[in-house]
């Protein structure tokens, strides 16, 4: 067990974060911390924040207020967002998986994984296909490599999705929902792919409505509901000993 | 029979005119409408308010008047345009801001997540557009550009006006001279040569650009 154990550098620290949409406040001063090879799992009734929480991260949303770091290297600081430059190398460090797979339609599962590591890396094809064809080996797909994402099942997408993230070798990965537009059936060979990268020390954020996967994966729960976190533990603390009311009643209806 | 074979030779010369046209025209409205459909949807909005007003413009006015317009007008405040010249910048202007309507709706049909998922893995903006976005934007217009591109075929017809020897200006001038109503006919079966020839290639480059749809 000691090898679980997570190193003590800090992969991604947020402070303060506070997000208004039109007047709404969707975040109210959010504080998280994540290290190393930890998984931080974020729950929490829909309109809670917690998926616009995920997406200040990467700068899909911008934040109003408070102060984003990744590996110590400031993307925003009280607000204000670094340059275009600077804030595109350190988002390069991040990977992300989204609930639709948002999988290119007119590419090959392989043109896929490529594209990236091609376009933005300026890599050449024999540079990266290795690395490719390593990835869809590891979650599975490796006879799938020339067919269209219509062609493939939603767990079959969502794992090329998440092969796609890792050819750009981010240090974080981030999973908005990732099992949410899959049939029960397919959430587990998914789940799956999430674990062994979990166990591989993957650092990563996953904002997910799966409790078993919650309970069994992660090193760190954060419940979240109106824009606060409500409550944050360990995931034994946190689903056996939940303090909180509002957690709870949330776990209440969620087991 | 002779006659006949005179008669087709004049109108293969004033379908040469016709064809210089539809291409010309095509080579240059596609690129502009493209340009056009991107400054509509520019953030910048003067630019994309002044897209909006050229568009409603061309698609507000018939083409045969913006037509003499460039051939009339256009003189009067001392631009003088060659014939082909004035037709040429009528037709692209026109056609370029249908097709300019064609590529914007393509574009906003791109689901967002398609521009998030590209910038999670640091792709630029031209590079999402050039890489990711515009190619399957190629798909979904390519009926109604297919359509509009068969019009244009038609709309050629109109230059007649201009005093230009196209298709069908030749073929009303043979049916004028000789009292003989057959050039229409062949005019019509040049025409439908022409339509059937694009409406084989739109097929063709819809299955190509569709092949990842199952």
């Amino acid at each position: 067990m000691e090898n679980m154990k997570p190193d003590s550098k800090v992969m991604l620290r947020m402070t303060n974060i506070r997000k208004s949409f039109t007047g709404c406040e969707v975040l109210k001063g959010i504080d998280i911390e994540v290290k190393k090879g930890e998984l931080l799992a974020i729950i929490g009734p829909s309109g809670s924040g917690k998926s616009t929480l995920l997406r200040c991260i990467n700068m899909l949303e911008t934040i109003d207020d408070g102060s984003i770091a990744i590996e110590g290297e400031y993307l925003a600081k009280e607000g204000a967002y670094v340059s275009g430059d600077k804030a595109r190398k350190l988002l390069g460090r991040t990977g992300m998986v989204f609930q639709q797979f948002n999988l290119f339609p007119h590419m090959t599962v392989m043109e896929n994984l490529l594209e990236a590591p091609m376009q933005v890396k300026e890599m050449k094809r024999e540079e990266v296909l290795p690395l490719a064809k390593e990835l869809l080996s590891k979650v599975g797909l490796s006879d799938r490599e020339n067919y269209y994402p219509s062609q493939l099942s939603g767990g079959q997408q969502q794992r090329v999705a998440i092969a796609r993230a890792l050819a750009m070798k981010p240090d974080i990965m981030l999973f908005d929902e990732p099992t949410s537009a899959l049939d029960p059936e397919l959430t587990g060979e998914v789940l799956k792919t999430m674990r062994e990268l979990a166990a591989e020390r993957m650092t990563m954020v996953v904002v997910t409505h799966e409790m078993a996967f919650a309970r069994e994966a992660a090193s760190k729960v954060i419940f979240m509901a109106d824009g606060n976190i409500v409550e944050q533990g360990s995931p034994n603390e946190f689903f056996d000993h939940p303090k909180e009311e509002r957690t709870k009643a949330f776990l209440r209806n969620m087991l | 029979m002779e006659n006949l074979v005179h008669t087709v030779v004049l109108m293969l010369e004033g379908t040469r005119v016709t064809l210089e046209i539809f291409f010309i025209t095509l080579l240059l409205a596609l690129p502009i409408g493209l340009l056009a459909s991107l400054g509509r949807l520019s953030k910048f909005r003067p630019l994309s308010l002044f897209m909006e007003f050229y568009i409603w413009i061309m698609r507000g006015t018939p083409l045969m008047l913006q037509l003499l317009f460039v051939y009339f007008a256009l003189p009067m405040i001392g631009v003088m345009l060659p014939d082909i010249a004035a037709a040429l910048l009528a037709f692209t202007l026109n056609y370029a801001a249908y097709f300019a309507e064609i590529f914007r709706s393509g574009i906003q049909s791109i689901p967002k997540g398609q521009y998030e998922a590209a910038k999670t893995l640091g792709m630029t903006y031209p590079m999402t557009m050039r890489r990711i976005i515009l190619p399957q934007v190629i798909r979904i217009v390519l009926p109604p550009v297919s359509n509009e591109t068969i019009n244009l075929v038609k709309d050629t017809s109109l230059i007649y006006i201009l005093a230009m020897n196209d298709l069908l200006r030749v073929a009303r001038t043979i049916v004028q001279r000789e009292f003989d109503m057959t050039p229409f006919v062949v005019a019509a079966v040049f025409y439908l040569a022409m339509t059937f020839v694009l409406t084989w290639l739109f097929k063709k480059l819809e299955a190509y650009y569709g092949k990842y749809e199952t």
